[in-house]
C-alpha cells in the first residue's frame, strides 16, 4: 500500500515536471523600470524564472492604465493560454472579474483588490506595518516637526499608509504633523516632484511618499531635506537624503502562488501578508542614528511577534473623536475601508 | 532634363486610396528598421532579428484584423473611435473645429452613470433603460459642447480653446464625483461608482467580447451619411463650411447652424460616452477614456470627414491600438516604441496627404545657364 | 528688314483638367510697342500670361526673348528676364511706404534700405515716365489707380523691358484711366514694351498698336490698329454680331415693390455711409444709381438685402416692413442679389456648380422638396437645362465652382437669382470684370426681368450701363441722393456736377 502511494507520487511529480512549463503574465501599471511599484513586482516575476527555471515561462507588459483599456490586455493573456494572470494595480479589479469569468481555465491574482472569482485571487501586504516603522524613524529624525507626505489617490490603501506613519511619528514625536498633498497619479515623476516642493516650500524638513516613482525624494536631496521612500531601496536616487523605506518583496509569495498552481492546491484566498510573512519589510540605510535603528527594530520584532499593532489604541482621529480606545484596534474589514485621518495628520481626504 | 514640384489644381480621386496605403506601408517600413536594431540590440544576431522583426509584423497585422479574438477587440476598440470621430465631422463639416470630443465622451459617461445608478434605479427594463441611457448621455455631451457653441455664436470666441479647456472640466469633474458623492458605498472606499445595474448593460456576444455597440455606431454612420448628402441641413451646412459669407448672403442663420453643428457634435460623442459605459465599463472610474475624444479627431480628418469612411479608419486605428498591445505583450517592446510607431503612422500619413497636393514634373528642356 | 521682336511667344498649349486654356497660341511684341490682347472672359488670356510670368508652365511651346530662347520658371525668373507684370489683385504692402514697397524684395538693396536715394530716384523714375508719386506716401493711404502705378513702378525700378498690364482699368476711374494711358504712350517712347489685356474695346482702340484676339484658348487673328474698329474686333471677339444699340423695352411701371425710408447704415469701419436715404422702385422699373465708388452703394444694397443692420430707418417690400437683417425673410419675398464681389460673397468656391445654383433653395424652394429628402436628381437636372439657357461653359454639373472663370461665375449667379422669378432684384455692378458678349447677355437678362413685371435697383459705375438700362437715374453722393435724371446721354454733366456732390436744385 505504501509503496503504491510512492509509486503515484513519483509519478505525479514527474509528470508535472515534463508537463508544459506554466505560462505566466504579469501586467504592471507603470513601466518596468519606474524604480518602485511595478519595478518591486518585477523582481518577483524574476525570482520565480530563477527558481522555477524551465517549468515557467514569463510575460509582461507595462504602463497599461487602468479602467477598460486593461480589459483587452488580460483578455489578450487569456486568448493566448496563459495558465496564470498577475494584475498588479486596483483599477484592474473590474476587468479581471469580467475576464476571469470568461476564462475559467485560467487563474488570476489581482493585487490590492478585493473581489474574488472562483479562479480570481487577490493579494496584498501589511504595508501598514513598515510605514509605520518609518514613521518612528520620520518622527526622530524631523528638526521642524513638519514631515511632508506625497500621496497618490486618497483610497483605502493610501489612507492606511498614511495613518500608520502618522502613528509612527506621534509615538515617538507627539508635536510633529504630518502634511499630505494629493498629487493624483500613480507615476508622474514630474508631478511627484513637484508636490513634493510644494511640502518642502512650508517648511518640511522631511518627506515621504505613497507612488511609484523615486522623484519625491530626488525633490528632498535637491533641497537638502531628509527623505523616506517607498517600495524599494532608494538610496541610488538620493544617496544623502534617503533614510529608510518600506519594501516589497514578492518572490516568494509568487512562488507560493505558482507552487499552488503546478500541484493544484491554488484557491481563490484573499492574501494579505505582513513582515512575518517577509512580503513587506523596512529597508534603513546608515544614514539612520544606531539608536533610532535599534528602537526600529525592536518594534518590528513586536509587530513580528503579535505583541504590537500600529493602530493599537488610543487613536484619535481630526476632528478630535475617539476611534480606537485603549486596547482596542481595527479589524482588517475596518483597515480595508479606512476613510479617515488620525489626528496628527494635516490635510483633507477629497 | 529638369525636375520641378508643381502643385496639382485638383487632387486626383485614387490618390484618396493610395495616399493612405502608401503612407501606411512607409510607416511600417520606417517602423522595421527600428525593430530591427531593437532586436539585435537584444538578440545580438541579425538572421535572428530579421526573422523576429518578421513575426512580429505577422504578429501585428494578423492578430487584430484576421483572428477571432482580435477582431473583437478590435471591433470594440473601433466603437468610442466611431462615436467621437462621428461626432467631430458633423461640426468640422462647417469648419468649426470642435476639439472636446474628450470631455464630451465623459460628460457622456458622467450622465450615464447619473441614469443608471440614481435617475432611473427604479427602471426594469433593459430596453427602457438603455433608451433613456443614451438619450441623458447624449444630452449631456450636448449640453456640454452647447456652452462654447454660445460663447462662438455671441461672443465670438475660438472653440477650439473653450472645448479644448472643458476636457480638462470635465475630466475633473468626473474624478470629484468618483473620489465623492458617487463613490460605491460598497467599494471599501476605493475610489468609482458602483457598478451598472444588469438592465443597464448593452447586451454582449461571444463570452462578452463584443457589445451591441457596434451596431449603433454603424446605423449611426449610415443616418450620418444619409443627413451629409440627402438632406437640407447637409447641404447648407456645407454651405457653410465652404464660405460663411455666402451662408449669410443665402439665408442661412449662422448663429443657429454653429450652436446645433456643436450641440449634435457633442451629443454624438456624449452617446459614445454613454454606449462605452453601458458595453465596457459598467462602472465609472479615474482615467475613463485613453485619449479616444483625441484620437478620434485624427480619424475624422483621415476619413475626410465621411461617415463611412470614420468607420473603417476607426476600425484600422483600433486594429492598430490592438495590434501594438500585441506586440508589447508576446515581444516586449516597451511602450515607448510602441509610440514611435503610431508616431511614424500618423507622421506618413499627413505627410502622403500634403504631398499628394503636388505632383513631380519632368520636362525635356534644358535649364537656361544664366538663372 | 524687319526688327526682330522683343518678346516671342510660339505654339504655346496649355490644359487644365476638362479644359484647354491655351492652344498651340503664338504671340510676338515688338519693341516699342502696345500690343493688345483681346478676348471673352475665359478665352485664355490670362493663362497665357501666367505661362509668360512664369506661373504656369506650359504643357507644349516655347518663349524667346529677344530671339533667344528662355525658360521661365518662377516670376522672380521672369523679372530677371525682363518680364513684369501687374495683375488684377495688387501685391503692394499697406502699411510700407511706396518706396519700401518699390524695394521690397530686391536683392541688392541689402539688409538696409538707403531710403534717402531710393525715394529720390523713385521720384524721379516716376516723374520721367509721367508716373507722378510720393514715395514718402503710406501704400493704405494711396487711391487704387495710384496703387496700380506704384506696381508699375516696381517693375520699371527693375529693369522690365516686358510689362504685361492685366485687365489695368477695371479697376480705375476714368480719370485715373487717362493718367494711366498717358504713362502707357511714355514707356513705350522709351523703348519698354506692353501687353495690354483688357475686354474693353473702346479702351483697346485708343491704346494699342496691335491687337491679337483669343477665343476659346485659340488665337482668332492679329491685326494692325489701321485695320480693324469696333464692328470687326466685336466680332472677332465673340464670332457672332453684338447689337451694341438697340431700344429700350417699354413698360409701364406698376405698383410700388420696393421702398427704402429714411434709411441710415453704417459701414465697416463704422461711419455713416448711407444718411437718411429713401427711395423707391415699381415693378417693372429699372432705377439706376450713378456714383463714384464708395460712396455708400455697397452699404445701401447690403442693407436693403438683410446683410447689413441699418442704424435707422425701413425697407419695406410689396407693403410688408421687412426685418432688419434677415435674409430669409428677403429671399422668401422674391428678392434676388446680385453683388459685385461674387466670388466672396455669392458663391461657394469649393462645391459644386450643382450645389451653387440651388444655395437658396431651402428658402426659394424653387425645386420644392422636403428637408429631408433633397432631390439631387432634379437639381442636377435644372441645373443643366440653366448652364444651356445661360450658356455656362464648364465641363459638368459638378464641377468645383472655382473653375469657373469670372463671366461664367456670374452667368452662373444670374441663373440661380433669375430663374425663380423675382419681384426685386438689387444688381450690383453686375458687368464688372466681363467681356462684351458676357455683358449684352446680362443686360438683355435683367431688361427681360423688367418686362416680366420685376423691379431693379441697379448700382453701376459706368454711365453707359446706367444709361443703357434704367428707366430713372439717381445720383448716389456720400450715402444721400443728390437727384434724379431720365437716363439720357445728354444729362452727363447734370449727373457728374451730382457725382461730386452738388445738389440738382443747386447747379446753376
Amino acid at each position: 500500500m505504501r509503496k503504491i502511494f510512492l509509486f503515484i507520487s513519483v509519478l505525479l511529480i514527474a509528470a508535472a515536471l515534463m508537463a508544459a512549463p506554466l505560462k505566466v503574465a504579469f501586467i504592471y501599471v507603470a513601466p518596468v523600470g519606474d524604480g518602485g511599484w511595478s519595478t518591486m513586482h518585477n523582481e518577483g516575476r524574476l525570482h520565480l524564472e530563477r527558481v522555477f527555471g524551465d517549468q515557467v515561462v514569463t510575460d509582461f507588459i507595462e504602463s497599461v492604465p487602468e479602467g477598460a483599456e486593461a480589459e483587452a490586455v488580460f483578455r489578450g493573456y487569456a486568448q493566448r493560454g496563459y495558465d496564470l494572470i498577475f494584475g498588479t494595480s486596483f483599477g484592474y479589479m473590474d476587468s479581471m472579474v469580467k475576464v476571469s469569468q470568461a476564462f475559467p481555465d485560467s487563474t488570476f491574482m489581482h493585487c490590492s483588490g478585493y473581489m474574488t472569482t472562483d479562479n480570481l485571487g487577490t493579494y496584498f501586504g501589511r504595508m501598514y506595518e513598515p510605514r509605520f516603522l518609518s514613521g518612528l524613524i520620520a518622527g526622530a529624525m524631523t528638526k521642524t516637526n513638519i514631515i511632508g507626505y506625497v500621496a497618490a489617490y486618497p483610497i483605502p490603501e493610501v489612507i492606511r499608509g498614511i495613518n500608520a506613519f502618522a502613528m509612527g511619528v506621534q509615538y515617538v514625536n507627539p508635536e510633529a504633523k504630518v502634511h499630505v498633498v494629493w498629487s493624483n497619479t500613480w507615476f508622474d515623476p514630474a508631478r511627484e516632484k513637484e508636490a513634493a516642493e510644494s511640502l518642502l516650500d512650508v517648511g518640511a524638513d522631511l518627506i515621504t511618499q505613497h507612488q511609484d516613482s523615486p522623484a519625491p525624494q530626488q525633490a528632498a536631496e535637491d533641497r537638502g531635506a531628509l527623505s523616506i521612500g517607498y517600495n524599494s531601496d532608494m538610496s541610488a536616487f538620493a544617496p544623502n537624503a534617503f533614510l529608510a523605506a518600506p519594501v516589497w518583496n514578492w518572490g516568494p509569495f509568487y512562488e507560493y502562488v505558482v507552487r499552488n498552481v503546478i500541484e493544484g492546491t491554488w484557491t481563490n484566498e484573499q492574501y494579505w501578508g505582513g513582515i512575518k510573512d517577509g512580503v513587506v519589510d523596512i529597508f534603513v540605510s546608515d544614514l539612520v542614528p544606531d539608536g533610532v535603528a535599534k528602537l526600529v527594530m525592536s518594534m518590528r520584532e513586536a509587530i513580528v511577534q503579535g505583541l504590537l499593532h500600529p493602530f493599537d489604541g488610543p487613536v484619535y482621529d481630526q476632528t478630535g473623536a475617539l476611534r480606537y480606545a485603549e486596547g482596542e484596534k481595527p479589524t482588517d474589514a475596518e483597515l480595508l475601508s479606512m476613510d479617515w485621518f488620525v489626528d496628527n495628520v494635516v490635510g483633507k481626504i477629497q | 532634363m529638369r525636375i520641378k514640384i508643381e502643385k496639382r489644381l485638383t487632387v486626383p480621386k485614387y490618390s484618396s486610396i493610395l495616399v493612405p496605403v502608401l503612407s501606411v506601408a512607409l510607416a511600417l517600413f520606417l517602423m522595421g528598421i527600428i525593430l530591427l536594431v531593437f532586436f539585435y540590440g537584444r538578440l545580438g544576431n541579425l538572421s535572428l532579428a530579421f526573422r523576429e522583426t518578421f513575426e512580429a509584423y505577422k504578429e501585428m497585422l494578423t492578430w487584430p484584423f484576421a483572428n477571432k479574438y482580435g477582431i473583437f477587440s478590435t471591433l470594440m476598440r473601433m466603437v468610442p473611435l466611431a462615436f467621437v470621430g462621428l461626432g467631430l465631422s458633423f461640426a468640422y463639416r462647417m469648419k468649426i473645429w470642435n476639439i472636446g470630443g474628450e470631455g464630451q465622451l465623459y460628460m457622456g459617461a458622467l450622465a450615464a452613470t447619473w441614469g443608471a445608478l440614481y435617475l432611473f434605479k427604479d427602471v426594469t427594463s433593459p430596453v427602457l433603460m438603455i433608451i433613456l441611457i443614451s438619450i441623458l448621455g447624449a444630452a449631456a455631451g450636448g449640453i456640454w459642447a452647447l456652452i462654447p457653441a454660445l460663447m462662438k455664436a455671441f461672443a465670438k470666441t475660438d472653440e477650439i480653446v473653450v472645448t479644448l479647456m472643458l476636457n480638462y472640466v470635465a475630466i475633473f469633474w468626473v474624478d470629484y464625483l468618483v473620489y465623492g458623492p458617487w463613490k460605491d458605498p460598497k467599494g471599501y472606499g476605493f475610489p468609482g461608482t458602483a457598478p451598472f445595474p444588469d438592465q443597464a448593460r448593452l447586451a454582449t456576444l461571444f463570452k462578452g467580447e463584443f457589445h451591441v455597440g457596434f451596431f449603433i455606431a454603424v446605423a449611426l454612420a449610415i443616418v450620418l451619411y444619409y443627413v451629409y448628402k440627402r438632406t437640407r441641413w447637409g447641404m447648407n451646412s456645407k454651405i457653410v463650411g465652404d464660405n460663411a459669407q455666402a451662408a449669410r448672403y443665402s439665408g442661412i442663420s449662422i448663429i443657429k447652424y454653429t450652436i446645433i453643428a456643436l450641440v449634435v457634435s457633442g451629443a454624438i460623442a456624449g452617446l459614445g460616452g454613454a454606449v462605452q459605459m453601458m458595453g465596457i465599463q459598467h462602472r465609472l472610474q479615474h482615467g475613463f477614456s485613453p485619449g479616444y475624444g483625441y484620437t478620434a479627431i485624427i480619424v475624422a480628418w483621415l476619413a475626410k470627414l465621411n461617415p463611412i469612411a470614420i468607420l473603417l479608419v476607426a476600425f484600422l486605428f483600433g486594429g492598430l491600438l490592438v495590434g501594438n498591445d500585441q506586440l508589447q505583450m508576446f515581444y516586449k517592446l516597451p511602450m515607448a516604441l510602441i509610440s514611435v510607431f503610431q508616431g511614424l503612422v500618423l507622421f506618413s500619413l499627413l505627410g502622403g496627404e500634403a504631398i499628394a497636393k503636388y505632383r513631380l514634373r519632368v520636362s525635356r528642356e534644358e535649364a537656361v545657364t544664366n538663372e | 528688314m524687319a526688327e526682330l521682336p522683343v518678346l516671342e511667344m510660339r505654339n504655346i498649349t496649355k490644359a487644365f483638367p476638362g479644359v484647354i486654356a491655351n492652344e498651340n497660341i503664338s504671340l510676338d511684341l515688338k519693341k516699342g510697342e502696345v500690343h493688345a490682347l483681346l478676348g471673352e472672359n475665359g478665352a485664355g488670356k490670362t493663362t497665357l500670361m501666367n505661362i509668360l510670368f512664369g506661373i504656369y508652365k506650359a504643357d507644349e511651346g516655347e518663349i524667346f526673348m529677344e530671339g533667344k530662347q528662355i525658360s521661365v520658371s518662377s516670376p522672380h525668373n521672369a523679372l530677371k528676364y525682363g518680364i513684369g507684370m501687374v495683375q488684377q489683385h495688387f501685391t503692394v504692402v499697406p502699411s510700407f511706404t511706396v518706396a519700401e514697397n518699390v524695394v521690397l524684395g530686391l536683392k541688392e538693396m541689402g539688409f538696409f534700405v538707403k531710403t534717402k536715394t531710393v525715394e529720390s530716384s523713385i521720384k524721379k523714375l516716376g516723374e520721367s515716365y509721367d508716373i507722378p508719386v510720393n514715395p514718402r506716401a503710406r501704400v493704405w493711404t494711396l487711391s487704387v489707380g495710384e496703387k496700380q502705378r506704384i506696381e508699375i513702378l516696381k517693375l520699371l525700378y527693375t529693369g522690365a523691358k516686358v510689362i504685361i498690364l492685366d485687365e489695368p482699368t477695371a479697376v480705375l476711374t476714368p480719370q485715373e484711366t487717362e493718367v494711366l494711358f498717358k504713362a502707357i504712350r511714355k514707356l513705350v517712347s522709351e523703348g519698354s514694351s506692353v501687353i495690354f489685356i483688357s475686354h474693353k474695346l473702346d479702351e483697346v482702340l485708343e491704346i494699342s498698336d496691335r491687337v491679337t484676339v483669343l477665343r476659346g484658348g485659340k488665337v482668332i487673328g492679329t491685326e494692325v490698329r489701321s485695320s480693324i474698329d469696333r464692328r470687326s474686333l466685336v466680332r472677332m471677339m465673340v464670332g457672332r454680331d453684338v447689337l451694341l444699340d438697340f431700344d429700350k423695352p417699354k413698360t409701364e411701371p406698376g405698383r410700388t415693390v420696393l421702398q427704402v425710408e429714411n434709411l441710415t447704415v453704417k459701414n465697416d469701419k463704422n461711419l455713416e455711409a448711407v444718411r437718411s436715404l429713401s427711395l423707391s422702385i415699381k415693378s417693372g422699373e429699372i432705377l439706376g444709381i450713378a456714383g463714384v465708388a464708395g460712396n455708400g452703394q455697397r452699404e445701401l444694397a447690403e442693407a436693403i438685402y438683410g446683410l447689413r443692420k441699418p442704424v435707422q430707418g425701413k425697407v419695406v417690400l410689396n407693403d410688408k416692413t421687412l426685418r432688419h437683417t434677415d435674409v430669409a425673410q428677403r429671399i422668401k419675398g422674391g428678392v434676388a442679389f446680385i453683388p459685385q464681389d461674387r466670388r466672396a460673397l455669392a458663391t461657394c468656391p469649393s462645391l459644386s456648380i450643382t450645389e451653387n445654383m440651388f444655395m437658396k433653395n431651402a428658402h426659394t424652394n424653387n425645386i420644392p422638396q422636403s428637408p429631408f429628402n433633397v432631390n439631387i436628381r432634379a437639381m442636377q437636372k435644372a441645373t443643366e437645362e440653366l448652364i444651356s439657357s445661360y450658356s455656362i461653359s464648364t465641363a459638368s454639373t459638378k464641377t468645383p465652382a472655382r473653375f469657373l472663370s469670372g463671366g461664367n461665375l456670374q452667368k452662373l449667379v444670374l441663373a440661380r437669382e433669375l430663374s425663380t422669378k423675382p419681384c426685386l432684384i438689387i444688381a450690383e455692378h453686375p458687368t464688372r470684370g466681363l467681356d462684351i458678349g458676357a455683358m449684352e447677355f446680362v443686360y438683355r437678362t435683367l431688361l427681360a426681368h423688367k418686362e416680366r413685371g420685376a423691379a431693379v435697383l441697379l448700382l453701376a459705375g459706368e454711365l453707359y450701363e446706367i444709361f443703357r438700362l434704367s428707366d430713372r437715374v439717381a445720383v448716389i453722393y456720400e450715402g444721400e441722393i443728390m437727384g434724379y435724371t431720365p437716363p439720357d446721354p445728354k444729362f452727363t454733366e447734370e449727373i457728374g456736377f451730382m457725382m461730386a456732390g452738388s445738389k440738382q436744385g443747386e447747379i446753376a
